[in-house]
This record gives structure tokens, C-alpha cells and sequence, in this order.
């Protein structure tokens, strides 16, 4: 098996390249889930960020479809985990056989040996099955039997999930969680997304259809070029109010991980990058924040009594949080300037 | 016991509310009573308390403490054991308020200790202690014996029209903070625990916060009770006056124990409503002025009235035609007059020179040198009298003849204060006079129009500390300084003058054939010059106040009217004697009101900043117009410092570096196009505070500015104005490279337009005078330094709290 080092990735793409090769991803899975771009940019955004994705809707919105459509749209290995309550780790990772004919034990790779790992109805395996995720997705290696096995590059697991209210489910873990990088709903298309749908889906499945667009190595230095994106100094500080402010948020018993800084400015770069901007903007950290905060959030007690959803929540914390002010501080900021928020959280704690 | 404490606080706080009574009372004799009986009624107070009396008996308590406080204080000599008050004593009670109430008209303040009004003060004072006692201790309302105690301060303000000292105010304010701040404590102590406003436990020896706002609330407000006035122009004459000027001049207020003229008629006249004071009937055709009063002797403080001197109406007056000269001819006129009850004095208003008097009420005296009635008993209330006269018609010719014995008459009344000023000009102006009537004449005639002098209700402040010096540079005034200023200068040109008050002539109110019925009204009152010509001739009135500024003025044959010289009417009066205008009409409406203040004040006391008020009401409405202009002024310059710095010719527009492609980028000319973009930014937004546009920090460039199309706010070629100075700003702020080359001012222009084209017609107003933008960052900055002050001063409290001794106190917390 080639292994691929993480950081070969090649060269970068100039902005028109970039754009192609982008804008043809999209389109192709388009022609599968009609009237979701924002869904498919993020996704695909979120591939170009080397992360993860969550989809998490009701069942039969087109979570899997869109997994499969991003899947089949880039020439890559692909692997398809269908979680069931009765999936063992080792299914995932993989299993150390012992061959008769060397008198060896042989490793099997699991499904995570692939570029696209497409994880359907996540949270019907065992919490002890998602965790044998944890490494691959956050150290992108897997080890059986002491033995460390790198995966390749791009790696993604796009995981769909149902809502955990519905029956059957186990909720994924918190560090199961922390792993993705954004999570994203599908909703229900609207009426003419729907009718379109009809027309198309109606006689057979477009999914068989699609052809692939781009290939690893196209992805590869699409993500060499979403690591060049500039990120300003303001911009990163905003990343890090935001995410301190669901540490002392009130609402929230669990706020956001470091992780999530690094994974939120990650995808940001990627959005702008999709965006053909060759910088980011606090809009795109605006735009992302609750795909990116909200599945990582706990809410307190009493948030929950009051049926506000970590969504809401973030959202609300993302409409109080000022810009920082490359210079001093906006004049029409009018609350008082007493350092930053961390220091207060510390105050208020003693 | 809590209640004790309270108590003690509540007489101590009603002693310093009577602080303002001492504006009223030459000594102090007053607040040891006061003390005294304040002292008894706490007590007893106390001592009711104690017994856990009710209310009622509570209050019988007090009362009867200050009964016999009372009584012992002014014994009638009929109380048993010098204690027990019989009703001998509540007659003479009652008979002290009599006294005190004639006090109080016949004495102006500062008063001496008389024993009626100490009477009635102690009986103010401790009923007002018996009722903040009541209210403070028994009802737990502290905040209502505020209005007792304001009833003590109502005292002063309403004896002084013009002002009072601020110092009694500020004591008496303290003492009902202390009241208040007291009962709060005791309140606060029951809760068993002090706290804060933040919820945290306070040691014992570390001040309240909470107790700090209020002191710093009770701070504030009491000088700003005090400050505020000294800022209204029409307000700060009193305090200003007794600051700023160094002693009274002529015509100041008498002192006690005489009646003061001026205080005594000031109630009336500060009236704005005309009230019939007397009617006169007399068969002179052309009566001068009544006289009722006399202002001879001048010192530092000004004229003043001497004790009258005299003998009673009863047995006779001297009649002045004894030893007449050949040339003066004599009149012998009656007249009668009713007195309303709104002229009330101690002397009656009479022509000159009355001969007889008959049908007077009451004890009255003549004085033969003032010539006026006068009594020690009797007031002038609702008196109907008449009396015969004679009028001295003198001319010119004999005047001039007119010699003083050296060793006779008043001489006492050519004493002047040494102003070298006023000998100066008496000197340049009776140059080449040789008689004494030529000399006074010139005097007289020195007050006229063509010289400058103008009547003038309100007085120009001067700056010689003289009076005198004041009005004769100044030149306005009206008959007080006029009367005053002349008999200075007659008494400097060395023969006796003094000023004499009374009435005009008035307004004929009736004619039968041989007589006229005047009415006279506080408009009439009057003062005007009176010179000594010797024995012959006595003295012989001189009005220098311009008649025509004067209701019912006349002016005699030997005074002619300095600036009627010219009118032919004022030549016949030469050879009809005094009022020798006959076609001057007495209803004539002349200046109203305009003695409203004449007798009101003499020369010297008014002297205050007022007539300066039109130069300082221009120049303050001048700064508070640049004041007010300083925002928008403000707002113009950093507009046109932005747009100049966004219409700076950027360099060439270069292509959005993306993909690593590094452009060659000038550095310099990038940072100009950041700032340049950032100046464009800073201007939009200060524009949208300006037309009420809302501004939200936690929106990026990018979407003010798509908030901005998408409410409508700019449209049409605006859109892509707006989109492109969001864009120029996000990529000054977040990009590798600003945006160049961008027409940033016509974009600035552009949406500034369309955005004042959406307000409404008052907002546009308010962002061209007082713009919000620069407003709101003013009162950000003062908001933040006052933070910074107030936290300061907090740290260095602490500091300094860390060093009290009430810290070493046993049961901390």
C-alpha cells in the first residue's frame, strides 16, 4: 500500500485553477442534491480543511447521498462503514489475520484505509465502535496489534448521524464529537429542489451516473493552496473570542475546544479559498461558526429547560461578540473596556 | 438606646437648620435661647420615650416644655413660682407677638435683640423641634421634617428680596442630611449587617460604598443648590454684590433701631401691581411733593436717617413765615389725606411747611428740622387727617442772596466722606460760580441728559468701589442715586444738603372748584435733594431725577428741568412758583414702574452686577453658540481630513494576489490605500451615526455594508458604492493587499447622499448642528475618564482604608 506523507501535498493552484477544479466538485454534486450549495461548499470545504463532517439530519433528506455524491465526484478510494449496533472496532480499523501459508499474522486493513471514509448512521454503532475512530480521524494513523499504520492523504470521514432524540441511537461521545470538524444539517429541500428531484430521481438514481471530477492528487493541491490563505492578525483574534466565548457563555456547560480554534480558522481558510478570496474574513468565521461550534457545545441545565439549542446559542454569542478593532478599539463599542474576556472570566471566578 | 441617638440628632439638626436666622439677628442671643429650649424639648422628648409614653403624650410633653421654656425665658412677673404660667402671662404673650410684629415692620435686618422677636423666634424654633422630634423619632419620617426645617429658611429669603448668604443654607442643608443619613443607619443597623451594592460583606472599618454614593449624592446636590444660581445672571446679584464690592455707599440701609426707609418701603414697591397708597385733596392748584421721611446724615454706609427730634402735633407748629424775606412768598394752602391701609409707617406724609394739624389719631410729633410728622406709637394705617401749610415760593433772585450764618443752621449736614473724585468734579463744575445758589443750580443742572446721565431702573456695577464715584461715571440711575449724588456734591461744595422722600404729585383723581383730589401709589414715592439756603429760606427741595422718567415729576422755578431747558413750557413755570408746569398732565403716562425700585434700595446697595447682565447674556449666548457649533465644527474637519485622505490618488489597481502568486506591491503606497480605505470606513460609519443609521460592532464591513443596500438605505449607483467601501475596508483590514485605485470619495460622497436622502428632515438637521457621531465619541471619552477616575480613586481609598484605626477594632465584621 502507497503511503502517502501528510505534508507531500504538491504544489499550489493559482486562483483560476483553484476555482475549476473547486467550482467542478461542486456542480458534480449538484447534479445528485439539488438547491443545497451552501451543504456542498461546506463539505467539500471541509475536505479541503482536512477535517471531518458530520451530517446530522432526520432520515431521508440525502444525508448519505451527499456523502456518496462527494465520494464518487473526486477519483479516490473510497470506503463505506454502514454503523449497526453489532459493528466491532476491528471492523473499522482493521484485523491482524493469521495466514497459514507465511505462518504470519496479517494485517487486514479496516475502512479507514481509504481517502473518503463515508460512516452511514454513525450513532447506531456502540459508543466502544465510534471510538475506534478517534485516532484515524484526529492523528490520521491507526494502530492494531502495536502496530502504527499511517492513513492517506486526503483523509476524510463524512459520518451521517440521525438526530439523537430518534430511537436506536447512541449519542457520540464528546471527544467522538470534538473530532469533527463541522457539522451539518441537510434540511428539507424547498418545493422546486423537491420537484426538480422528482423529475430527476424518478426513474433511476444519478448517483450511478456521476462520474468523478478530480482525483487525490487535484485535492492534494487544493489543499496546499487553502494552507496558503492569509489569515490577519484581527481575524485570529476574532477566532479566539469567539471560541472563548462559549467558555464563559452562561448558557453553555461545555464550551469549545482549542481544537475547534484550529479547526474553525482551518475551514475558514478553506471557505475564503472556495470563495476566491486568497484571505479570510470574519464572515467566514461568522458564516461557520455554529456548523463549527455548536455540535461541540454542551449546554447547561437550565439552557436546555429553556429548550435553547446549542445552534441558538452559539448563534446569539456570534451576534453579541464586537469585531476586534485592528486599531484601538471602535469607537461605538460602548461597553467598558476592561481587557479582554478571558481576564473578566478569571475575575469572576475569584 | 437607638431612639436617643435619634433624638439627639433630630435637635441637633433643627438648631442647624435655624442657621439662617442668623442673617437675621445682629447678635447671637437668639440661638442660646434657641439652644436652650431645642435642648429641653429633646429631652423631655427623651424622657417620654423613655416612660414608653404615646405619641400624643409624646407631643403634650414637648409643648409643655416649651411652654415653660417660654415662660421662663420672658416672665410676665405674674407666674406662680416663676414657672407655672397664669393667663397674665398668655397676655403677655400675646402682647410679645404684638411687639414682635411691630418689629418686624419698623426695623430692618440685621435686627437687634428685641424681646418680641426673640419671643416668636424661640416659639419657631422649638415647634419646629417638636415636630421633626415627632417626625424623625416617633413616625420614622425624617425626609418630612425637611419641611419644617425649610419653613426656618423660608425666614431670611423672605426678609431679604434680594438674596441670602449661602453659608446658614449649606449649614442647614447638612443637618438634614444628617438627619437623614442617621435614621438610614439606624434603619440599615437592624438588618444586623452592613453590606454592599455588590453583595460582598464590609468590615467594620471600611466605609460603605453604598453609604459613599449617597454622601457623594448629597455632596453634589447641595452645591449645586448653591452653584446653580451664580450661574443665572438675574440671580447672582445679592451674593456677588456682598463678595465683590467693598462698602456701601450713600443711601444704604439704615440700622436698627431706626426706622430704615428703604427697607421699610422695599416691601412695597417690589410689588408689580399699582396700589393706592393716599389720597390727597388740596386747594394748592400746584401741590409739590409730599414729604414723609429724611435722610441727613451721610456716612461710609451712605445716608441715613437721624432719630427724629420734636414735639408733639398738639402744641403747635412754628410757622416759617415769621421772618419772612421780601422776595419769598407765601402760600397758605389745606389739604386732607386718606391713608390706606397699604401705607403703614410710623410718620405721616405732610406738604411743606405745615403749620397746623388737626384731626390726627394717635400721638404724633413734629419735627420742626425734617419737617415731618412722626410717631414712636402710632402708624400711618387708615389715618384721615388734614392740615394747613404754607408753600414758599422762591425765586431765583433772592436765592442769590441767600447767605449761611457761619455758626448757624445744620452744619452737620456738609459732612461727606473724603472722595477726591466728587470734590473734583464739584469744584470743575461750580467753576466761576459765585453765589451759593448759582453753585447748586450748576450741580443740579450737571444732572442732565446732555451730560449723559440717563434714568435707569437698574444700576451698572462699577469698579471704583465707590458708590458715588460709580453712578457719576456711570451715569445711570434713578431718583435714589440722583437725590443721593447731588446732596454729596452740594455738601462737597461746602453747604448743607440732604435727601428727602416722599410722593410725587400723582394722578388727579378728582376737581371740585376749589380743590384737587390726587391719588399717590407706590409709583409716586420718590426722593429727591433738599439744600440749606439759611434761615430765610430753609430748606428748598432741588429734583434732580429727570422728570420726564418720573410719574408725576414737577419741577419748581428756582430747579428748572436741565433737560426742558429748551421747551417753552418750562419758562412759564419761573413765574407760577412750584409745579410751575401747568400743562403737564399728571395722568400722563410716563415710564411705568419706573420708581418701582427707586426707593427700594439706596445708591449704594445697588450697585449690582445687573445692568451688565445684556453684556454677559450676549457673551455667554455668543460661547454657548460656539459651544454649540464646536461639534459640527468638529464633525467638518475630520470629514474633510478623511475625504481628503480618500481621495488621495492611490497607486495603480493590482491584481488580488491569490495562490501564492506573490505582485509586486509598493509597501508605502499599500499602507497609504489601508489607511486611506480605513479613513473612507471610519467616515461611512460616522455617517450613519450621524442619520440614525445603527451602527453594530459585531458586523463586518462586508455586512454594514450589504445591510445597508439590503434596508434600502442606499440604492441605484450607491449600491456599488457601499459594497465597494465595505470591500476596501475588509481588505485593508484582513488581506495580504488593500484594495487601490478605488475612487473611495465619490464613493463617500455617493452614499452619503443616498443615505441623507432616506432621513428625515430633523435627523439631517441634528447631523449638520450637533452631530451624533462626534457627540457620542465625546461623551465616550468622558464616560471612560470618569471610569478611570472614579476606579482610581477607589484603589487609592483602599489604600488608604487599609490604614484605619477602626480596623484594629475588637468584633471585626
Amino acid at each position: 500500500m502507497t503511503q502517502q506523507s501528510w505534508d507531500e501535498l504538491g504544489g499550489a493552484l493559482s486562483s483560476a485553477e483553484f476555482r475549476a477544479a473547486s467550482d467542478a466538485i461542486v456542480a458534480n454534486i449538484e447534479q445528485v442534491i439539488e438547491g443545497k450549495t451552501a451543504s456542498v461548499r461546506l463539505a467539500l470545504a471541509v475536505l479541503l480543511a482536512e477535517g471531518h463532517l458530520l451530517i446530522e439530519d432526520v432520515p431521508g433528506v440525502g444525508k448519505t447521498k451527499l456523502a456518496k455524491a462527494l465520494a464518487r465526484s473526486i477519483d479516490c478510494s473510497v470506503r463505506r462503514i454502514q454503523f449497526t449496533p453489532d459493528l466491532l472496532p476491528s471492523d473499522v480499523t482493521g484485523v491482524s489475520v493469521y495466514n497459514q501459508e507465511t505462518h504470519d499474522f496479517e494485517f487486514k486493513p479496516g475502512a479507514v484505509f481509504a481517502n473518503l471514509v463515508v460512516g452511514d448512521e454513525i450513532n447506531r454503532a456502540s459508543p466502544k465502535t465510534q471510538s475506534a475512530l478517534l485516532e484515524s480521524m484526529e492523528e490520521h494513523q491507526v494502530t492494531v496489534d502495536g502496530v502504527t499504520y499511517e492513513l492517506q492523504t486526503p483523509f476524510m470521514v463524512i459520518a451521517t448521524q440521525n438526530p439523537i432524540e430518534m430511537e436506536g441511537t447512541y449519542p457520540l461521545p464528546e471527544a467522538q464529537r470534538d473530532r469533527f470538524t463541522a457539522r451539518i444539517a441537510m434540511g428539507y429541500p424547498d418545493s422546486n429542489a423537491e420537484l426538480a428531484m422528482l423529475d430527476v430521481h424518478g426513474a433511476r438514481d444519478p448517483l450511478f451516473a456521476l462520474k468523478p471530477v478530480s482525483d487525490a492528487n487535484t485535492v492534494r493541491r487544493l489543499i496546499a493552496t487553502v494552507r496558503a490563505v492569509h489569515v490577519a492578525d484581527p481575524v485570529k483574534q476574532y477566532a479566539v473570542n469567539l471560541v472563548t466565548a462559549t467558555r464563559e457563555s452562561p448558557e453553555l456547560r461545555l464550551g469549545a475546544s482549542p481544537r475547534s480554534t484550529l479547526q474553525m480558522l482551518r475551514t475558514a481558510r478553506a471557505v475564503a479559498a472556495l470563495d476566491g478570496r486568497d484571505y479570510v474574513l470574519p464572515d467566514d468565521l461568522q458564516n461557520l461558526a455554529v456548523s463549527v461550534l455548536a455540535h461541540r457545545v454542551i449546554p447547561t441545565a437550565d439552557a436546555q429547560l429553556a429548550r435553547r439549542t446549542t445552534d441558538a446559542i452559539i448563534a446569539d454569542l456570534v451576534h453579541r461578540l464586537p469585531l476586534p478593532h485592528e486599531r484601538q478599539r471602535s469607537p461605538y463599542d460602548n461597553r467598558p473596556s476592561t481587557g479582554d474576556g478571558r481576564a473578566q472570566y478569571d475575575q469572576r471566578r475569584n | 438606646m437607638r431612639n436617643r441617638h435619634l433624638g439627639f440628632v433630630a435637635a441637633a439638626a433643627t438648631l442647624l437648620a435655624a442657621a439662617p436666622l442668623s442673617a437675621i439677628y445682629e447678635r447671637w442671643t437668639w440661638l442660646i435661647q434657641c439652644a436652650v429650649a431645642v435642648a429641653l424639648i429633646a429631652g423631655a422628648a427623651t424622657l417620654a420615650r423613655s416612660l414608653r409614653a404615646p405619641l400624643w403624650a409624646q407631643l403634650l410633653g414637648m409643648a409643655a416644655t416649651l411652654l415653660l421654656t417660654l415662660t421662663i425665658m420672658f416672665p410676665s412677673g405674674d407666674e406662680l413660682l416663676f414657672l407655672i404660667p397664669t393667663p397674665d402671662t398668655f397676655s403677655h404673650f400675646s402682647a410679645m407677638t404684638g411687639f414682635a410684629l411691630d418689629d418686624m415692620r419698623s426695623y430692618g435686618v440685621p435686627v437687634p435683640d428685641r424681646p418680641g422677636l426673640q419671643f416668636i423666634t424661640v416659639l419657631g424654633v422649638g415647634s419646629v423641634a417638636i415636630l421633626v422630634d415627632l417626625l424623625t423619632v416617633s413616625m420614622r419620617r425624617p425626609a418630612l421634617a425637611g419641611l419644617p426645617m425649610l419653613a426656618i429658611y423660608s425666614v431670611p429669603v423672605a426678609v431679604y428680596t434680594t438674596s441670602v448668604p449661602p453659608l446658614p443654607f449649606i449649614v442647614g442643608a447638612i443637618g438634614f442630611l444628617w438627619l437623614l443619613a442617621a435614621d438610614n443607619v439606624d434603619r440599615v443597623r437592624r438588618f444586623g449587617r452592613r453590606f454592599t451594592g455588590d453583595g460582598r460583606d464590609v468590615d467594620v472599618w471600611e466605609p460603605s460604598p453604598l453609604a459613599a454614593a449617597g454622601r457623594r449624592l448629597a455632596v453634589v446636590g447641595v452645591a449645586l443648590a448653591v452653584l446653580v444660581p451664580l450661574a443665572v445672571p438675574g440671580m447672582t446679584s445679592g451674593l456677588l454684590t456682598n463678595v465683590g464690592q467693598g462698602g456701601n455707599g450713600p443711601g444704604g440701609n439704615g440700622r436698627g433701631g431706626r426706622v430704615d426707609l428703604f427697607a421699610k418701603l422695599s416691601g412695597d414697591l417690589n410689588q408689580t401691581a399699582v396700589t393706592d397708597l393716599l389720597k390727597v385733596t388740596t386747594n394748592d392748584p400746584n401741590p409739590f411733593y409730599l414729604r414723609f421721611g429724611v435722610a441727613e446724615q451721610i456716612t461710609n454706609d451712605g445716608f441715613k436717617s437721624l432719630s427724629s427730634r420734636g414735639t408733639s402735633v398738639n402744641e403747635g407748629l412754628a410757622d416759617p413765615r415769621r421772618n419772612q424775606p421780601d422776595d419769598v412768598r407765601y402760600r397758605e394752602y389745606q389739604a386732607r389725606i386718606e391713608v390706606t391701609e397699604d401705607f403703614d409707617m410710623p410718620m405721616l406724609p405732610v406738604y411743606s411747611t405745615p403749620i397746623k394739624v388737626d384731626d390726627v389719631e394717635g400721638r404724633w410729633n413734629y419735627d420742626p428740622g425734617r419737617q415731618t410728622l412722626w410717631s414712636t406709637a402710632a402708624r400711618s394705617k387708615n389715618k384721615k387727617y388734614g392740615f394747613n401749610f404754607v408753600r414758599a415760593d422762591f425765586s431765583p433772585a433772592a436765592l442769590r442772596r441767600a447767605e449761611i450764618e457761619d455758626n448757624a443752621g445744620p452744619n452737620q449736614f456738609i459732612d461727606t466722606p473724603p472722595v477726591q473724585q466728587v470734590d473734583e468734579l464739584v469744584a470743575q463744575v461750580t467753576r466761576g460760580k459765585s453765589t451759593q445758589y448759582d453753585k447748586v443750580l450748576a450741580i443740579h443742572q450737571y444732572f442732565s441728559e446732555a451730560n449723559g446721565f440717563r434714568y435707569n431702573l437698574v444700576t451698572e456695577a462699577g469698579t471704583s468701589g465707590s458708590a458715588i464715584v460709580d453712578f457719576l461715571t456711570n451715569k445711570s440711575g434713578f431718583c435714589q442715586q440722583y437725590a443721593s449724588a447731588m446732596a454729596w456734591m452740594v455738601r462737597s461744595a461746602g453747604y448743607p444738603a440732604r435727601v428727602a422722600f416722599g410722593f410725587t404729585r400723582g394722578s388727579q383723581s378728582g376737581d371740585s372748584s376749589d380743590s384737587k383730589t390726587w391719588t399717590l401709589t407706590n409709583k409716586n414715592l420718590h426722593a429727591w435733594t433738599e439744600v440749606y439756603f439759611g434761615q430765610d429760606f430753609g430748606w428748598v427741595p432741588f429734583d434732580a431725577t429727570p422728570r420726564a422718567s418720573v410719574l408725576g415729576a414737577t419741577r419748581s422755578a428756582w430747579a428748572p428741568d436741565p433737560d426742558a431747558t429748551e421747551e417753552p413750557e418750562a419758562t412759564p413755570g419761573a413765574t407760577t412758583g412750584p409745579g410751575a408746569d401747568p400743562t403737564a398732565n399728571p395722568n400722563t403716562p410716563q415710564d411705568e414702574g419706573n420708581d418701582e425700585a427707586d426707593l427700594g434700595a439706596g445708591l449704594g446697595d445697588t450697585t449690582p452686577t445687573q445692568s451688565t447682565w445684556p453684556w454677559y447674556t450676549i457673551a455667554s449666548a455668543i460661547v454657548i453658540l460656539l459651544l454649540l457649533a464646536l461639534p459640527a465644527m468638529r464633525r467638518r474637519f475630520l470629514r474633510r481630513s478623511r475625504f481628503r485622505a480618500a481621495s488621495t490618488p492611490a497607486g495603480p489597481a493590482v491584481a488580488s494576489a491569490s495562490g501564492g502568486v506573490t505582485v509586486e506591491v509598493d509597501v508605502a503606497s499599500a499602507g497609504r490605500a489601508r489607511e486611506d480605505a480605513h479613513a473612507a470606513w471610519a467616515e461611512l460609519l460616522d455617517t450613519m451615526v450621524d442619520y440614525r443609521v445603527p451602527i453594530d460592532p459585531t458586523e463586518t464591513p462586508r455586512a454594514t455594508a450589504d445591510r445597508l443596500v439590503k434596508n434600502g438605505l442606499v440604492g441605484g449607483p450607491a449600491t456599488d458604492s457601499a459594497r465597494l467601501l465595505g470591500q476596501a475596508e475588509e481588505r485593508a483590514r484582513y488581506a495580504r493587499q488593500p484594495l487601490q485605485g478605488g475612487r473611495l470619495s465619490d464613493s463617500l460622497r455617493t452614499v452619503r447622499r443616498a443615505i441623507a436622502s432616506q432621513a428625515g428632515r430633523r435627523t439631517r438637521l441634528a447631523a449638520a448642528i450637533l452631530p451624533p457621531s462626534v457627540l457620542l465619541r465625546w461623551r465616550l471619552a468622558i464616560v471612560e475618564a470618569s471610569i478611570r477616575t472614579v476606579s482610581t480613586a477607589g484603589r487609592i481609598r483602599d489604600v488608604f482604608a487599609r490604614w484605619s484605626p477602626r480596623r484594629l477594632l475588637p468584633n471585626r465584621r
